[in-house]
């Protein structure tokens, strides 16, 4: 049949591509034989352990509510990382000796450098006044050096490394005319409208408590656009510096009052959502400083993984027995349709890199779970078209069609708040929601595609109730 | 199979369920959580020791001194530049110290691992704060109201409006006594115990929705038969498939829980529970309650 042979080849093909997924060679080959299938899924910090990173936080003295201070830089490291997509990072806050530290665990990075890199910029962001500009590196110029000596400035590197900014915190060297830290409160990315501008622009709102400040900076900087160009207007340009770096260098063509201000450059809509993402999750509140940096081991330790992984086996075996006694053919065709559908979640988690936990691991219990369910259903349902007088193979078609509908509406269900739970959820929550709508989604492919293969071939196996057995529709 | 009365006795099936609803809330209120380290923070306690200890000394020098570190997470911190020779400890336990309960156990532990033949300090001893606490708070009851409100505007959609109060209600019953007998019976509440009961909701959504698909096609096929009838029909046209689905499931997260670590045992617990609730509920609660105010359409 020609239906037949277009499922053989889907799950084939989809089968294969997992198993690619899985088998692509990475740099890191520490597992041998069979183990090597999993060597591409990334285990999470209580499965692998991971880089150890703390720093203490730097919170200025005088400040209102320290340990708002506090919340405030782990929302920011948290966000972060979420965006990086270590959502399975851990991060917790410790208390000693009246100080607050910050304890960052990252699963899957082995050194601390690159989990730093990571984390990004800890340094803190500010708005500050451009003097000069230079396309060549001002350290090898001692010109330019003397220059920012001069000017109480530093040189800073733009973004793409290929300009040199001088900058200044403090604006027109008015005495505490400086926005160290600003709390953003939004900013997004809109399309331009004005004539002659093309692509987006950036909009920003300043928390309250910034926007006097911000329109006093604004008043001093202020530069009409007739004069845009000028030498005296060059020295008149507002940045916004990130981890000393230039995020940002440009014009203030009006005072802005309210802390609402716009950023044009003509960007292209991914440059505008860079900037806008820096802004919002920028800030840090304070000044990090690294105490220690290392190696955990794995949260719940080995011998605890071990005996975990060992039961969790033997369950399954179990339940695959079960399925075969209950169910015959059919049971084996679950079982079948349970190995592969695992495979498929191992190989579409090691394609899309997500990292596997503990949460994870429930994930996957449950579409096992989802699997079994929907080949159940089905049996369920061929059975009772057998039991109308149907033959084998119009009950199959006819378990399949209906089956089709209660699946389709319970894993949708369950897709849809998996999906709430993903895009509101951080750390664990979310990878629990990653797996969750993998496996979901893969189990009703592997109901309707593999098993309908599976049970086609194999139906002159299924087993006809006797006609005693056979009711009559009432 | 005989069939089961599940809509003329359903007032007794809804008051069983009403009892545990009201059960859990009591030991919730009165009792309380086991609440993991996660979630309340606690203590960190450093230590660093020369040669070849291992996790298994650390604990066991630990519950001597104390049964609050039974539970406590002991795992292996190197930091960068340290010598091969020296390893770091990390315990976290979730509860903290007075200043001389911190002193008096600084001091036992240390000369307890000189006794073992370990070189080994206390290197700190700190106020740690839980990993999943804010993690939770973040998540809100914004995002549990949106989810409940996305699964009601479905199951409106694809049944009606009753049934999503079914299932939701099937929902708010699985959780709570879930959670009662989490309080009952003092199993900790971590990160797997959450996964769980987040396991569970999408579990016992799955299982409601079967039932109610289920009703949704016999009322089309048999329109005009009265609703009770064609409801308890409907129910136990699905039982084998229930009953066979929750007990692979069980099998499972059973075994898991009679052989598997004890962090993971919460998990196992939550699904072990979760899977009997959650099937009593999509049978006994999520149709049967709102049952009076179905209508064909």
């Amino acid at each position: 049949m020609k239906t037949e042979r277009v499922r053989l080849i889907i799950v084939l093909a989809v089968f294969l591509l997992a198993l690619l997924a899985m088998l692509w060679p990475t740099s890191d080959q520490t597992y041998k034989g069979l183990a090597k299938l999993f060597q591409r899924v990334r285990l999470g910090l209580d499965i692998k352990g991971g880089a150890r990173l703390e720093y203490r936080v730097d919170v200025e003295p005088g400040v209102e509510n320290p340990s708002q201070v506090v919340d405030d830089v782990w929302t920011v490291l948290r966000n972060r990382l979420d965006a990086s997509g270590y959502t399975e990072a851990t991060l917790r806050k410790s208390f000693r000796e009246n100080q607050s530290f910050i304890v960052v665990e990252i699963p899957d990075v082995t050194d601390t450098t690159s989990a730093e890199k990571l984390l990004g910029s800890i340094g803190v962001m500010y708005f500050g006044q451009v003097l000069d500009e230079s396309t060549s590196d001002p350290s090898t110029d001692p010109r330019l050096m003397d220059l920012a000596k001069i000017k109480k400035a530093r040189w800073l590197p733009s973004r793409d490394g290929k300009m040199w900014y001088l900058v200044r915190e403090e604006i027109m060297l008015v005495k505490d005319l400086k926005l160290v830290s600003p709390r953003i409160v939004t900013a997004s990315p809109v399309p331009e409208t004005r004539v002659g501008r093309f692509g987006y622009k950036v909009t920003f709102e300043l928390a309250s408590k910034d926007a006097e400040v911000f329109k006093r900076i604004t008043q001093q900087l202020v530069v009409p656009e007739s004069a845009i160009g000028t030498a005296a207007a060059k020295e008149k340009r507002l940045a916004i510096v990130l981890d000393d770096v230039v995020q940002f260098a440009g014009y203030v063509v009006s005072v802005i009052p309210d802390g609402k201000a716009e950023i044009t450059g003509n960007f292209s809509l991914e440059e505008a959502k860079q900037l806008a993402a820096i802004l919002r999750s920028g800030a840090l509140p304070a000044r990090l400083e690294k105490v220690s940096a290392g190696w955990v081991a794995p949260l719940l330790g080995s011998d605890i993984i071990k005996s975990s992984l060992v039961a969790g086996l033997i369950g399954l075996i179990l339940v695959m027995i079960y399925m075969i006694v209950f169910y015959g053919i059919q049971g084996v065709v679950a079982d079948i349709a349970l190995i592969y559908n695992t495979i498929l979640l191992l190989g579409v988690m090691a394609a899309t890199r997500s990292i596997l936990t503990l949460p994870g691991i429930a994930g996957i219990f449950f579409t096992i779970g989802t699997t079994v369910d929907g080949n159940i259903i089905i049996a369920e349902r061929i059975k009772e078209e057998l039991r109308t007088g149907k033959s084998v193979r119009a009950a199959i078609t006819a378990g399949f069609d209906r089956s089709f509908i209660t699946l389709f509406d319970a894993n949708l269900t369950t897709i849809i708040a998996g999906l709430v739970l993903y895009y509101f959820g951080t750390g664990t929550v979310k990878g629990f929601a990653i797996t969750l709508i993998i496996g979901v989604a893969g189990s009703f492919f592997v109901n309707m595609v593999l098993s309908r293969l599976l049970t086609d071939a194999f139906h002159n196996l299924i087993r006809v109730p006797k006609a005693a057995e056979r009711r009559v529709e009432p | 199979m005989k069939k089961i009365d599940v809509v003329s006795k359903r007032l007794v099936w809804l008051s069983v369920a009403a009892f545990f609803i009201v059960l859990s809330l009591v030991f919730i209120f009165t009792k309380g959580f086991n609440l993991g380290v996660e979630f309340v923070g606690g203590s960190e306690i450093l230590v660093r020791a020369e040669g070849n200890m291992v996790e298994q000394d650390l604990r066991q020098a630990l519950v001597a001194i104390s049964p609050d570190f039974s539970a406590a997470r002991v795992t292996r911190v190197r930091s960068v530049g340290e010598p091969a020779n020296v390893v770091k400890f990390s315990v976290t336990v979730s509860r903290t110290f007075e200043v001389e309960e911190k002193a008096k156990i600084v001091e036992q532990l240390e000369s307890k691992l000189a006794q073992k033949g370990f070189k080994a300090e206390v290197v700190s001893f700190n106020e740690t704060g839980g990993t999943a606490a804010e993690e939770i708070r973040r998540l809100t009851w914004r995002a549990i109201l949106i989810t409940l409100a996305a699964i009601l505007a479905y199951i409106t959609l694809r049944f009606n409006f009753v049934f999503g109060v079914g299932a939701i209600a099937a929902l708010v019953h699985d959780v709570i006594v879930t959670l009662g007998f989490f309080s009952m019976f003092d199993y900790e509440i971590n990160v797997p115990a959450v996964a769980a009961l987040l396991t569970l909701i999408g579990y016992s959504l799955n299982n409601t929705i079967v039932v109610y698909d289920r009703v949704r096609e016999n009322m089309k096929k048999f329109k005009g038969r009265d609703i009770p009838t064609l409801i308890n029909d409907s129910i136990n046209q699905v039982l084998t498939r229930t009953i066979n689905t929750s007990l692979t499931t069980f099998i499972v997260v059973f075994v898991l829980l009679l052989f598997a670590g004890n962090t993971i045992k919460p998990f196992a617990f939550g699904l072990s529970v979760g899977v009997l609730v959650g099937t009593y509920s999509s049978i006994f609660v999520a149709v049967p309650l709102v049952m009076k105010w179905v209508k064909y359409r």
